[in-house]
C-alpha cells in the first residue's frame, strides 16, 4: 500500500475529507500536523508532529521519518502546510511543487513581481511598510485601490480605499488588526507589510485545477455571482459551471496556465481566483492547493470521488485525466457572518434543507462562541450545499436557503440580543 | 467486593468532618450506561443512614460506611473507589473489572477505551463511548473535546481505530454515530488559510 504524507494544522476543515479519501483510493495516511495528536503515542508511524513555520527543519524531520516508512507522496491540505510539503517532497525526492514555486505563489508581493516580469496582466501595485506614515502613504497611493496585508489569506484584513481618507483609515484598521494578532501569539509579525493594489472592477471568478508536469487541467470554473466590490471582500457563493461565454473561460485557463508558467509551479491541485472585466482576465491569486474550507463538497467526480480523492491520486502518480465532473450543476455559499458577538443559535436549518436542490446545510462555528466578520474574522459560519440541473438554479437555491437561516448573535458589547436574518 | 482506597476514605472523611455530618455513608451505585469505566454510568453520593435502601449491601471503611447498591453490586464485583488530585484535576475516580458488555469483543474494545484511548483523550477534554459492536463492527460516540473537533477525524482514523484493531483484530470497522455539528466545546476548531487553532 502507497503510503502519503498529508500536512494539516488543527485549524484545518479538510481532515475528515482528505482522511477519507486516502480510506477510498487505498493509501496509507499520515497526518502531519503542527500540534500532538491526541492518540498519537499509540500509532508513531501514523502522526507526526512538525514545526510548519521551519519547514526546512521539518523538511529534515519527514526525512527521518520516511527512512523507516517510505513515503510515495506528500501533500499539504492547507495553505499552512504547502511550503514544508514543498521543502519535505524536494528532500524526498518526490514529485511537487517546488519550494521556490510555492514561494512565488504565497506571496501576494512575489507573485505580482513574477507575472509583470512575464507580461502578463497585473494590477498596478506597491507595498508599504506598517511602519509608515499612512497620510504619507496616502498621497502616493492610486484610486480605487485594495489594501491588502502580505501576512494574511482568505480575504482577512482586505479593504477598499477610494479616497485619501478612507486609505487612513484602511491602513489604521490593518495595523490594529495586525498588531491584536502578534500580540496573541506572542511572536513578532515577519511581514509587517501591506500591498496596495489597483482596485480592478469587474467579475470574479475560480477556477480549480490539477498540474501535471507544468500542464494545467482544469477541473471546474466557479462563477462567484455575488458582487466583490468593497469596502471588504467576502467570499459568499461559488457555481459551477460558470455562466461566461466559452471564449472568457478559455481565456481564464490560458491566464491561469500562463501565470503557472511565470512562477514556475508545475504540479499538483491549484485554486486560482480571477477578475474578468472589458481589459481581460486578470489572476489576481493561485493558491498552490485545492479550494479551501468545505467547499470541495461542490465538487464531485465520476464514480463519486471526492476532490480529495482525484488529488491524492493524482499525488501518487495515477492517471487521472480523463476522470470528469459531474454533469450536474453544483454550488456552496460560505455563510457569512453578519455581525461581531455570541453566536446564541441558529434557526431555520431544517426549513433551509427543504429547499429543493439544497443538499446539506453546516454551521461550523459552535453555539456560545465569538464571532467576528470581515475584515478581522478568520472563520466561515458555516456552509450550504446545493445541487441542480443548471446553474441559476443552484444560486437560486443557495439564495433561498440562506434567507431561511437566522443567526441569532448576542453582541458582546450592548449586552443584547438579535436575531439576524441570513438574507 | 467494592473497596476503598486509602486517599478515598481520607477524602471521605475530610468532606464528613468539615460539614460535620455523622451517620453518613458513601453509596455507590451503577445508573446504567455511561462513560465511566466497563461502560457504565456511575453514581457516588453520600446519604443519610435513613436514605438507604433495605436491600442496600453495607460495609465498614473505617469511620463511614460503604453503600452498594444490591442491583449494581454484581457488576461492581471488584470495583475500587478511589481519590486523585493533581494540578488539573481531582475527583473520585472508580475502576471496575466489569463490562458492560457480555460479549468478548465488545467487552475487549470497551477495555481498550477505559485503559488506553480515554485517559489519553481526557487531556483534550474528550472521551470515547461504546455504543455497541455488530458483527464485525464497533459503533462509537465522542464526547466533550472531541465533538465537533476539527481532528476528530484524525483521533479517529489514526488512533482509535488502530488502537481498536490492534487489540481486538476482529473489528475491522470502526463507525463514528457522534453528531459533531452539537458539539459546543470542540478542541480545535477550522479557520480560514489555516493556521494553530485556537483552543477551546
Amino acid at each position: 500500500m502507497k503510503r502519503i504524507l498529508l500536512l494539516m494544522t488543527t485549524s484545518s476543515y479538510r481532515a475528515q475529507a482528505f482522511l477519507e479519501a486516502a480510506e477510498r483510493v487505498g493509501v496509507a495516511a499520515v497526518v502531519g500536523s503542527e500540534r500532538e495528536q491526541a492518540l498519537a503515542s499509540a500509532n508513531p508511524g501514523g502522526n507526526l508532529t512538525l514545526d510548519f513555520a521551519d519547514p526546512e527543519a521539518s523538511a529534515r524531520r519527514v526525512a527521518a521519518f520516511a527512512a523507516d516508512r517510505p513515503l510515495d507522496a506528500v501533500l499539504a491540505a492547507d495553505d499552512d502546510g504547502v511550503p514544508l510539503a514543498a521543502w519535505a517532497a524536494a528532500a524526498l525526492g518526490l514529485r511537487h511543487p517546488s519550494p521556490d514555486s510555492v514561494r512565488a505563489a504565497r506571496s501576494k508581493r512575489v507573485f505580482r513581481d513574477r507575472l509583470a516580469t512575464a507580461g502578463l496582466p497585473s494590477p498596478r501595485y506597491l507595498e508599504v511598510g506598517l511602519d509608515e506614515d499612512p497620510v504619507v502613504l496616502a498621497h502616493r497611493a492610486f484610486y480605487p485601490c485594495v489594501l491588502k496585508p502580505l501576512s494574511l489569506s482568505a480575504s482577512r484584513g482586505v479593504i477598499r480605499a477610494d479616497d485619501e481618507r478612507s486609505f487612513v483609515a484602511a491602513f489604521r484598521r490593518i495595523h490594529a488588526l495586525l498588531a491584536r494578532l502578534t500580540d496573541a501569539s506572542g511572536v513578532p509579525d515577519s511581514s509587517r507589510s501591506i500591498l496596495v493594489e489597483e482596485y480592478l472592477p469587474g467579475r470574479e471568478i475560480a477556477l480549480e485545477g490539477l498540474v501535471t508536469d507544468g500542464c494545467l487541467r482544469t477541473l471546474a470554473v466557479f462563477d462567484k455571482p455575488d458582487p466583490l466590490e468593497g469596502p471588504y471582500f467576502e467570499e459568499t457563493i461559488y457555481v459551477t459551471p460558470s455562466r461566461l461565454p466559452g471564449n472568457v473561460q478559455e481565456a481564464a485557463q490560458e491566464q491561469v496556465q500562463a501565470a503557472l508558467a511565470a512562477i514556475g509551479l508545475a504540479t499538483g491541485p491549484v485554486h486560482a481566483e480571477l477578475r474578468v472585466n472589458e481589459r481581460g482576465v486578470f489572476a489576481l491569486e493561485i493558491a498552490p492547493r485545492s479550494i479551501g474550507g468545505l467547499c470541495s463538497r461542490a465538487l464531485r467526480f465520476d464514480g463519486d470521488a471526492s476532490l480529495e480523492e482525484l488529488i491524492l491520486r493524482h499525488a501518487v502518480g495515477d492517471d487521472v485525466r480523463r476522470i470528469e465532473r459531474e454533469r450536474a450543476a453544483s454550488g456552496v455559499m460560505m455563510l457569512p457572518i453578519p455581525g461581531a458577538g455570541v453566536l446564541r443559535g441558529v434557526r431555520g436549518r431544517d426549513e433551509a434543507l427543504r429547499i429543493a436542490g439544497i443538499e446539506d446545510v453546516r454551521v461550523t462555528i459552535p453555539v456560545g462562541q465569538h464571532v467576528e466578520p470581515l475584515p478581522e474574522g478568520s472563520r466561515y459560519l458555516g456552509f450550504v450545499f446545493a445541487r441542480a440541473q443548471t446553474p441559476e438554479l443552484v444560486e437560486g437555491a443557495l439564495r433561498a436557503a440562506h434567507g431561511r437561516l437566522l443567526f441569532d448573535i448576542e453582541p458582546e458589547a450592548a449586552g443584547l440580543s438579535a436575531a439576524t436574518a441570513g438574507a | 467486593m467494592v473497596t476503598i482506597t486509602e486517599a478515598a476514605r481520607d477524602k471521605v472523611l475530610e468532606i464528613l468532618k468539615d460539614g460535620d455530618r455523622k451517620g453518613v455513608g458513601l453509596r455507590v451505585a451503577i445508573t446504567g450506561r455511561g462513560r465511566g469505566p466497563g461502560g457504565f454510568g456511575y453514581e457516588l453520593e453520600l446519604i443519610e443512614e435513613a436514605e438507604r435502601a433495605p436491600d442496600d449491601l453495607v460495609v465498614d471503611a473505617g469511620g463511614f460506611k460503604l453503600i452498594v447498591d444490591a442491583v449494581s453490586a454484581p457488576k461492581l464485583e471488584g470495583a475500587v473507589v478511589d481519590y486523585v488530585e493533581d494540578s488539573t484535576d481531582s475527583g473520585f475516580k472508580i475502576e471496575n473489572p466489569n463490562s458492560f458488555f457480555e460479549e468478548p469483543a465488545a467487552a475487549a474494545v470497551q477495555k481498550v477505551l477505559d485503559e488506553q484511548i480515554n485517559p489519553a483523550v481526557a487531556d483534550h477534554g474528550g472521551f470515547v463511548v461504546l455504543l455497541d459492536v455488530k458483527d464485525d463492527t464497533a459503533y462509537i460516540q465522542l464526547g466533550g473535546g472531541c465533538q465537533g473537533c476539527g481532528m476528530a477525524n484524525v483521533t479517529l482514523k489514526q488512533g482509535v481505530e488502530v488502537m481498536i484493531q490492534r487489540a481486538v483484530p476482529e473489528i475491522k470497522h470502526v463507525i463514528d454515530s457522534t453528531d459533531h455539528a452539537s458539539g459546543t466545546n470542540p478542541f480545535y476548531q477550522p479557520a480560514k488559510g489555516g493556521g494553530a487553532s485556537p483552543l477551546a
